[in-house]
């Protein structure tokens, strides 16, 4: 196996690229999934590497997939000749305007059938359809779903799974009954066709079905917002205030319709009797809600945000989402944190289990937010190439999987 | 003159970069935008250290001047590259755009003003003047979009969006050149028909000068004053680039640049842009003052 360079890929150059991935000299996104874990990469021979870690890492395999592979010859800093032992290397790069890749003539494995791939960008999804449409395109992976009329038109499962986050730690939302109201007063079904497209699911687990560990015995929760202003008035008989204002944030242009689905959960909310002031803000501002440090002496927020977890198990999302430290949690639950950690150190038929386990937990004991939908993206194909898009299309669109009819 | 003007514009860039240096650095953090979401605190620290965040607020402007003076602006975060590459390399796409869609406005708007301005509440007059307002408050995403769908899509003439050939300015030109149409034709046509009443026209008409050319020339001298004003106006507003028509074309002109650089709180990309474009009005005004100098011989000193 050879870079694209033409130089020998070996297990130095492996220890390098790992190294480089946790260099200070640059803020490379790949060392956060290290992170807390104290990782030795010793070269045995020119094929093998050995990884000690501390603590153990079962999923070190699926850990290490993430990292990108460069020469032992790549300096510490950005590069713009990027490297790597995949098929295609890149032929040019004009600002702004595109980026070509070419198939490699000596790459180790089989020769996928795109021989040069053009990259150009197109801020309105409307425009890139358009391109597509008058065939200065093959493939624009994601399109409006108003846009999304014609017989090229494919709907994929996105991996994105809408939610609202709760803060656990702040009255009224820390009583489980007002949480479970929360989640009885939506109408999940009525967005589905409406605001948001055909094929949406209601999502019972922060990730998608195909996710190892997803729990095909957690029921949804009905729209029942009788059930949910009973809840209300039980939680208020016992003194939990449950008029206080609860602030619900949503991200504008989040995914299509956003402002328009929580306006309509606003109002679903407010029917069963609620006290829900809606703002919908920018990214920053929205990070600011969602991640910690939370600000101090905060009201009662519930986060509406989107959660893409393609990898097929789900140890990042219930870390980040779930776990007392995670940076998106709005639950602190000793038992929840057992089990994320005894889930995340088992391996096959066990790992399943706890994640079952785990998803069960979040949704059924703890309820510790509103899940809502399993989001659908729309893609444009052109009649030219033979591609299915996938639940992988919307963070990667591999070039190998693209084929000509 | 020019050196007075110069210094007042030289103050006003200096007062300029001093704002958009503190307000843009309000916005908050550029590693919570650059990182992931679920990037730790540890690396959000590291990252402000690598690119100098961490410093006091005040230390960082006096970093920045200091090698403002060496005409170093910094590096892009988001790009890794020079701030001021990457606006100048920007900046031409727009200057390009700007620069043919003023002439062709300008030229047509002369043509069809002052036309109309002669022929007044005749059919031609009134088809330019309901076109023209048509054009001047028509929202130009919209016609961006429809162009796309009629001429690319339907009819196939044309390129969607996107740079290479000729053919993809024709679009983006289009889009661009109606407002400053509209807008323009109505100043020229208002302007003209004043100067065709005023009292020179007049007395050269009582002298028996028939021939419309030599009113013509005579009148749009006069008719030019406000017109140059409106033209200064416009192009300044293109140079700042033409945020929807870069967007949705896809040219990599600055305003569109702009804009991202400002949700990514790429802070020396906004500065070198802004000092880039508040240079270029600058000099446009320059050639705007001259102009008016040429047409009007009271101005000149």
């Amino acid at each position: 196996m050879t870079f694209s360079d033409g130089t020998a890929f070996d297990a130095e150059d492996v220890k390098h690229s790992f190294e480089r991935s946790q260099s200070p000299e640059i803020a490379c996104e790949v060392s956060r999934y290290f992170e807390g874990i104290a990782i030795t990469p010793t070269v045995v021979d020119a094929q093998t590497i050995e990884f000690k870690t501390e603590p153990a890492q079962p999923i070190l395999p699926l850990l290490m997939s993430l990292l990108t592979i460069v020469p032992s010859e790549t300096p510490i800093e950005f590069t713009r000749e990027p490297v790597g032992t995949g098929p295609y290397t890149l032929a040019s790069w004009e600002p702004g305007q595109q980026i070509v890749l070419e198939r490699r003539d000596d790459y180790w494995g089989d020769s996928p059938r795109v021989k040069t791939a053009n990259y150009v960008f197109r801020t309105d999804p409307a425009v890139a359809a358009a391109m597509i449409q008058a065939g200065e395109a093959d493939i624009a992976p994601t399109i409006s779903a108003t846009d999304a009329t014609t017989d090229m038109d494919v709907a994929y499962p996105n991996s994105e799974t809408t939610y609202l986050r709760i803060d656990t730690s702040i009255a009224p939302m820390d009583d489980k009954r007002v949480r479970e109201a929360l989640n009885l007063a939506i109408d999940r079904e009525a967005f589905i066709g409406t605001i948001l497209a055909e094929g949406t699911e209601v999502a019972v687990a922060i990730n998608p079905p195909t996710t190892l560990g997803w729990n095909p015995d957690i029921a949804a929760f009905p729209y029942d917002p009788e059930r949910a202003t009973a809840l209300l008035e039980e939680a208020r008989a016992d003194g939990v205030v449950v008029d206080t204002e609860i602030l619900l944030v949503g991200r504008t242009g989040n995914f299509p319709g956003a402002t328009e689905t929580y306006e309509a959960i606003q109002s679903m909310l407010a029917d069963a009797g609620f006290n829900v002031r809606l703002q919908m803000v920018e990214v920053a501002e929205h990070e600011q809600y969602y991640s910690k440090p939370y600000a101090e002496g905060r009201g009662p927020i519930l986060v509406g945000a989107q959660h893409d977890n393609s990898r097929g198990d789900p140890v990042f999302s219930m870390y980040f989402k779930y776990d007392s430290e995670g940076r998106q949690s709005g639950v602190a639950d000793p038992a929840l944190d057992d089990l994320i950690a005894r889930a995340t150190g088992a391996v096959g038929e066990e790992r399943a289990a706890l994640w079952s386990e785990a998803f069960a937990y979040v949704h059924d004991e703890l309820i510790a937010d509103v899940l809502l939908f399993h989001m659908v993206g729309h893609a444009r194909v052109g009649p030219r190439v033979d591609f299915t898009p996938s639940i992988a299309t919307n963070s990667q669109l591999q070039l190998a999987d693209i084929g000509f009819k | 003159m020019l050196s007075k003007r110069a210094v007042s514009s030289f103050v006003s860039l200096l007062v300029l970069i001093v704002l958009v240096f503190f307000l843009s650095r309000l916005t908050g953090d550029p590693a919570s935008l650059y990182l992931p979401v679920d990037a730790s605190e540890a690396m959000r620290e590291n990252f402000r250290e690598i690119n100098g965040l961490n410093d006091p607020v005040l230390v960082q402007f006096g970093n920045y001047l200091s090698d403002l003076v060496r005409l170093d602006f910094g590096d892009s975060l988001r790009k890794a590259r020079p701030a001021m590459d990457v606006v100048l390399e920007a900046f031409v796409w727009t200057l390009w755009l700007a620069a043919i869609t003023m002439v062709l406005v300008v030229v047509a708007a002369i043509v069809v003003g002052s036309i109309a301005a002669f022929n007044v509440g005749k059919p031609f007059d009134r088809i330019a003047s309901v076109f023209s307002l048509i054009g001047a408050s028509a929202p130009d995403f919209w016609i961006a979009i429809v162009g796309i769908v009629l001429f690319s899509v339907t009819l196939g003439w044309l390129p969607t969006s996107g740079t290479g050939t000729v053919w993809h300015w024709v679009l983006p030109i289009a889009v661009l050149f109606i407002r400053p149409f509209g807008l323009i034709l109505q100043i020229v046509r208002g302007s003209m028909i004043n100067a065709l009443g005023s009292a020179y026209v007049k007395t050269a008409r009582a002298k028996g000068v028939k021939s419309s050319p030599i009113i013509f020339v005579h009148t749009l001298r006069n008719a030019m004053l406000p017109v140059i004003t409106v033209i200064g106006d416009q192009a300044a507003a293109l140079l700042n680039g033409a945020v929807v028509v870069e967007s949705i074309f896809g040219f990599p002109g600055v305003g569109k640049l702009m804009i991202d650089s400002i949700l990514q709180r790429d802070f020396n990309v906004i500065l070198a842009a802004i000092m880039v474009t508040a240079i270029a009005i600058f000099l446009m005004n320059i050639l705007i003052d001259v102009a008016y100098a040429l047409l009007d011989p009271c101005i000149r000193t």
